[in-house]
């Protein structure tokens, strides 16, 4: 405890007493949220910079989810100064603060919440910016844009889509209790999608030493106790083998030869009441279950990207190659994973079962470096044993989403209708808040006392006729109109949650973003994405 | 503009006007309670009480904003009040540093808040919570998180579920043998290194080998067994004297590993009955393993990187080298002028302690190591918690809360508008971050909701049971129910039944029934619905010759109990106390043992185990539709 945070690493290894295993105060301080991300994800946040563009109740609501983390750099981009109005909506504003210039407050109040992030003030204006200096903007790793001007936001995300490299932006537009966001990102790969999906234990492709140690198992020799410690995966490799030999080399194919091979596996048990052996017959399908490369993965291996593999393409794409490769050979599958789910077994010979898993997962790790190194297309830096690692880990889980320009859906009602269909109240919501954008284009100021029938006509532009959504196109609108430019403290809070979330999952390439616009209705606490 | 321009567009000047003078109670200023103090403040609320009785550690400021580094140590409640008042002075924010199951916390002063919003950590105190605020009949909004997932749900007594109509999973418990002498898992090692070993070294004395074994003894465990682990644990006054007194350190610290590692593990070797069908453990001989680290350290000399340093698996030399390095400085803890050490999780002489010695147990036993990493989230329960799922939350939390009262500012209280009230669960789905479903009547068989709560104010000293229970059923004729078969209770303490007459003279303190207490009144025949009677104190300004027991007037009528009471049946009386009158056929229930607690709150048999591991914890939590809590306490062990 007498260790301070910011003393540097030499510092923190070398006045620990020799005999402590305690963490530094780094990894104290971020110990509940290194059990979701890991120091992987710790150190992409760490080494980002984020910029956010005005200096609402909401934006500092997101940026506090983002300072509190750890994230490297923020800079708040915004001009004005703070008014009475402000500080009642943002907690990043204190009554002092009255007069003074937003960004700047914002800055140092959110700054306060952890020392390790760098905090910059910009109080020069996006238009000024976009024209003069666009390099600027594109500078940072991830843009963040709360209730922006329509035209500014045009501009900003064409510019952030002219370019492959550019960096992902994310777009909040909230009033009272309605709000939407959209991520517009080129691609985004993940190796580590958090996957729920557990990878292939290979019984019906048992490797060597998986079958070899089934076979040598004599189970009518064992004692009553080792019986009931057998883990089913063994119990159905041998099974399955001993059933294809007097099969003509066939798994169990019919219901009648499936319902027959669990009677066999009943047959096996010495007493009734093996648990073992239950989940043996629980998890029989796995027998006539084949282990293939699975259809997302394969479905990967056509990305157009490695039909044109250069030096330059991500390392994803150069380990995706080899992967494909690699599938290419027998056995036809991902490289096998190492971890073992939760058996019935007893210690020995759960770690002796784990022990044959890791040794074959590392030499199909080595099989497939192997391919990677042999890659007729070689990255311009070789790839590091740690990503190699990850990749096979998780190659079950691999991600690759292609993003698409804000706005890009309201070009496409064909899309808008279908969504309208699953979400109507949501998608009346987006269309409320896209005809505002456009009443906005026109130079119209929008406000309470805007017309309903102003709107509803923009939207009807965007969406054509409105059908079955009448209703709630109607009830959107006037809740939207109760207050278009309102920045509510829970809708804010809400969002800030929300969409800090969204920032760090693009940030760490870690799990699955939102795709598409999420729609927030507050009034019946609910979301939906549509036009993803 | 005004500051209040937006909240009031928005609200609307009705209920808005009304939230200066709220009086909002708001349990805990941990990750929720941050954000939701935040929140309370900008949205225009202006009494908020806030109440905490934890203080501020490192871990805490990756999400609790209100707090700063100079901060760590200090109480919760005042930290977080302070720096949430220098954003809007106008609001009055009182901080208590306290339990919120101190005596001190009866339903009269819970009856003084308008709505009560927990933001707490641990499943007894949420259930304490819902209690007092039925017992109070004041709105509650119950809230939870564990990583990414989050859930929120706004209670109304006699509307909506309370927080005990759905089972709660019980904290798995193992068998006592398991943990002192057969262990199989790294989780019975843990338990035993942080629940048996700690507390027999570092905690209190104990005279016997303690209440755990007469229990196992009863339920007709190995008796050779218990008798040798009651040996052992005799064994452990010289150790623990030994730690205590002015014997050299490392020499106390040698003297409780072997004991512990070396002749225990001899002595349960000895019955060669255990280990027939079992791989028997080893003892730890300290001078060997001393002896293999000495020649192996010259080998590797380099030490792990400082992120790795605690994920990393320790050997059997590490783990012996940190068990006596822990044990001494928790030793010299005591020797200068600490008590007891127990465990928790944020203590790293205690971290590194019940590392160690879990870890030297697993060797023994041939279980797989846990790094230390693993073994704080382990033994500490640790749930991840991130600020981001803690900011939806309150968000949500909020707007519940808004809903509530407007309902009770503007409703009727007969047929409260139910239509916006929602459960919402923050779920992992990147297609619908949230999932809401409309509120759920109460469970008719709820032990908890079900019951007549009612509030008697007396001076427990001179308050006999015989008198609270008489007077409670009343006559018959105009007061309750009249005099009729009953069995009462403190908790699960049973305090009389019909046979059993003995207390019923005995004043309530001496019974332990006092302040902040409810006395529990079963009908022993089951027709009536069941009394819940809270404990106040008389009022200030009683006269010091009046009655030293008032009773509720009028006395409450619990319903008739009936088998299953058709919904259509029942209707809301006009009465505070929200009695239902049902009108459907009336059956006997069987009668109760008399030993048995009247509420087993759903958890009692047939509650399914769950197993420890923490990747799937979430998977877990969705699976079972579990509740969720921030933080620390209470997650559930799992077992497969």
């Amino acid at each position: 405890m007498s260790q301070t945070e910011s003393q540097d690493i030499e510092t923190a290894t070398t006045s620990l007493q020799t005999t402590s295993v305690a963490p530094d105060n780094k990894t104290r301080r971020y110990d509940r949220q290194l059990r979701l991300w890991a120091s992987s994800g710790q150190a992409a946040l760490e080494s980002s910079k984020i910029l956010v563009i005005s200096g609402s109740g909401t934006s500092a609501s997101v940026l506090k989810n983002l300072v509190l983390p750890g994230i490297g750099h923020f800079t708040i981009l915004d001009p004005h100064k703070v008014t009475e109005a402000d500080i009642g909506s943002n907690f990043f504003l204190e009554t002092e603060s009255v007069g003074k210039y937003k960004a700047e407050e914002e800055v140092r109040l959110l700054k306060e919440l952890n020392d390790g992030v760098e905090g910059v003030a910009n109080t020069s204006d996006l238009a000024t910016i976009l024209k003069n200096d666009p390099t600027y903007l594109t500078s940072f790793t991830l843009l963040i844009a709360h209730n922006l001007h329509p035209e500014l936001l045009e501009q900003l995300s064409s510019l952030l889509r002219s370019d492959p490299f550019h960096p992902p932006l994310i777009v909040v537009r909230s009033a009272g209790f309605l709000a939407e966001f959209f991520i517009q990102f080129h691609e985004h790969t993940i190796i580590d999608s958090h996957s729920e999906t557990p990878p292939s234990l290979r019984i019906d492709k048992p490797f060597p030493a998986l079958l070899d140690h089934a076979l040598s198992l004599d189970l009518s020799k064992l004692d009553p106790t080792d019986h009931g410690h057998i883990p089913y995966i063994v119990i159905l490799v041998k099974a399955a083998h001993e059933w294809k030999a007097s099969h003509d080399g066939r798994v169990p194919k019919t219901t009648e030869e499936r319902k027959e091979f669990k009677k066999y596996l009943q047959s096996l048990r010495v007493k009734a009441d093996e648990e073992n052996f239950e989940e043996a017959e629980a998890q029989a399908y796995r027998v006539w279950a084949v282990t293939n490369v699975p259809s997302e993965i394969s479905s990967l291996f056509n990305d157009p990207i490695l039909a044109n593999l250069t030096p330059t393409s991500p390392p994803f794409f150069h380990l995706l190659a080899a992967l494909k490769t690699y599938t290419e050979k027998e056995p036809h599958t991902l490289p096998l994973s190492a971890t073992l789910p939760d058996i019935k077994s007893d210690t020995t010979n759960y770690i002796h079962l784990q022990n044959l898993y890791k040794r074959r997962a590392e030499e199909e790790k080595e099989e497939f470096t192997k391919i990677l190194v042999a890659n007729p297309v070689q990255p311009q830096t070789p790839i590091d044993k740690g990503l190699i690692d990850e990749f096979v880990r998780n190659s079950h889980g691999l991600k690759v989403l292609r993003g698409e320009k804000w706005r890009a859906v309201d070009q496409d009602s064909a899309r808008l209708k279908e969504a309208s269909q699953s979400y109507p109240s949501h998608t009346a919501i987006h269309l409320a808040f896209s005809a505002m954008a456009a009443l906005e284009l026109k130079g119209v100021q929008v406000d309470h006392t805007t017309p309903a029938e102003d709107l509803k006509s923009e939207a009807a532009k965007i969406y054509g006729p409105f059908e079955e959504i009448e209703e709630e196109i109607d009830n959107a609108i006037a809740e939207l109109l109760r207050a278009p430019n309102a920045d509510l403290p829970t809708t804010a809070a809400f969002l800030g949650g929300l969409v800090a979330q969204e920032a760090i999952k693009i940030i760490t390439k870690q799990y699955v973003p939102v795709k598409g616009y999420c729609v927030i209705d507050l009034i019946s606490s609910t979301t939906s994405v549509i036009g993803a | 503009m005004p500051r209040s321009s937006h909240a009031l567009a928005i609200l609307g000047s009705g209920l808005y006007s009304k939230l200066p003078e709220t009086r909002v109670l708001l349990v805990g200023a941990g990750g929720i309670g941050c954000e939701l103090l935040k929140n309370l403040v900008l949205t225009g609320f202006g009494d908020i009480t806030l109440l905490d009785l934890d203080t501020i550690d490192l871990s805490n400021l990756n999400r609790q904003f209100l707090f700063r580094k100079k901060d760590v140590k200090q109480s919760k409640a005042l930290i977080a009040a302070k720096t949430a008042s220098a954003f809007n002075p106008a609001v009055k924010i009182t901080p208590i540093h306290a339990n919120i199951k101190d005596a001190d916390y009866d339903v009269d002063w819970f009856s003084q808040f308008d709505i009560v919003l927990n933001a707490l950590d641990n499943l007894d105190a949420r259930r304490h919570v819902n209690k007092m605020c039925l017992a109070a009949n004041v709105p509650l909004v119950e809230s939870g998180t564990a990583g990414y997932l989050g859930q929120v749900q706004p209670l109304l007594k006699n509307v909506t579920e309370c927080f005990d109509c759905l089972p709660k999973p019980t904290p798995k418990t193992f068998p006592v043998c398991t943990i002192r002498s057969t262990p199989s898992q790294p989780i019975h090692s843990i338990v035993w290194a942080k629940s048996y070993l700690m507390p027999q070294l570092f905690g209190e004395d104990e005279e016997d080998g303690g209440t755990e074994l007469d229990d196992a003894e009863k339920q007709g465990e190995n008796a050779d067994e218990i008798a040798s682990l009651r040996a052992q644990a005799a064994a452990f006054k010289s150790v623990r004297l030994a730690l205590r007194d002015s014997t050299p350190l490392e020499e106390a610290a040698r003297k409780a590993f072997e004991k512990v590692f070396f002749h225990d593990v001899k002595t349960l070797l000895s019955m060669a009955d255990m280990w027939k069908s079992r791989k028997p453990p080893l003892p730890l001989n300290y001078d060997e393993i001393t002896q293999v680290a000495a020649s192996s350290a010259k080998e590797n000399g380099s030490s792990p990187s400082v992120n790795l340093r605690d994920q990393k698996q320790l050997s059997l030399a590490e783990c012996l080298e940190l068990f006596i390095a822990s044990s001494c400085r928790l030793a010299l803890r005591l020797r200068s002028g600490e008590d007891t050490i127990s465990f928790d999780k944020d203590d790293d002489d205690a971290l590194d302690f019940v590392c160690a010695s879990s870890n030297l147990r697993s060797f023994s036993y041939s279980i797989p190591t846990k790094s230390r990493w693993e073994v704080k989230e382990m033994a500490g329960n640790i749930i991840p918690a991130i600020a981001t799922t803690n900011a939806i939350v309150s968000g949500l939390i909020v707007l519940q809360a808004l809903h509530l009262l407007r309902i009770s500012y503007f409703a009727s209280k007969a047929t409260p508008p139910t239509a916006t009230l929602r459960n919402v669960n923050i779920q992992f789905k990147p297609s619908a971050p949230l999932g809401a479903s409309r509120i759920v009547p109460p469970n008719p068989s709820c032990g908890v909701c079900r019951d007549t709560y009612t509030t008697v104010h007396c001076d427990p000293s001179k308050t006999l049971l015989r008198e609270v229970i008489d007077g409670i059923l009343g006559d018959g004729d105009g007061v309750g129910t009249g005099p009729r078969e009953v069995s009462t209770y403190e908790d699960k303490r049973v305090l009389s039944d019909p046979d059993f007459d003995d207390n019923l003279d005995r004043t309530l303190e001496s019974l332990g029934v006092t302040r902040g207490k409810f006395l529990t009144i079963t009908d022993e025949d089951g027709d009536w619905a069941t009394l819940a009677i809270s404990i106040c104190l008389l009022p200030k300004d009683h006269p010091v010759d009046g009655p030293h027991l008032i009773l509720p007037s009028p006395t409450p009528i619990p319903p008739r109990k009936v088998k299953a009471a058709p919904a259509s049946l029942k209707r809301p009386a006009d009465d505070d106390d929200g009695i239902e009158i049902s009108e459907g056929p009336v059956t006997k229930k069987a009668r109760t043992n008399g030993t048995s607690p009247p509420h087993l709150n759903g958890n009692g048999n047939g509650t399914k185990t769950f197993l420890t591991k923490s990747p799937s914890k979430k998977q877990i939590l969705e699976d079972e539709g579990l509740i969720i809590v921030d933080k620390d306490d209470d997650v559930i062990i799992i077992e497969d």
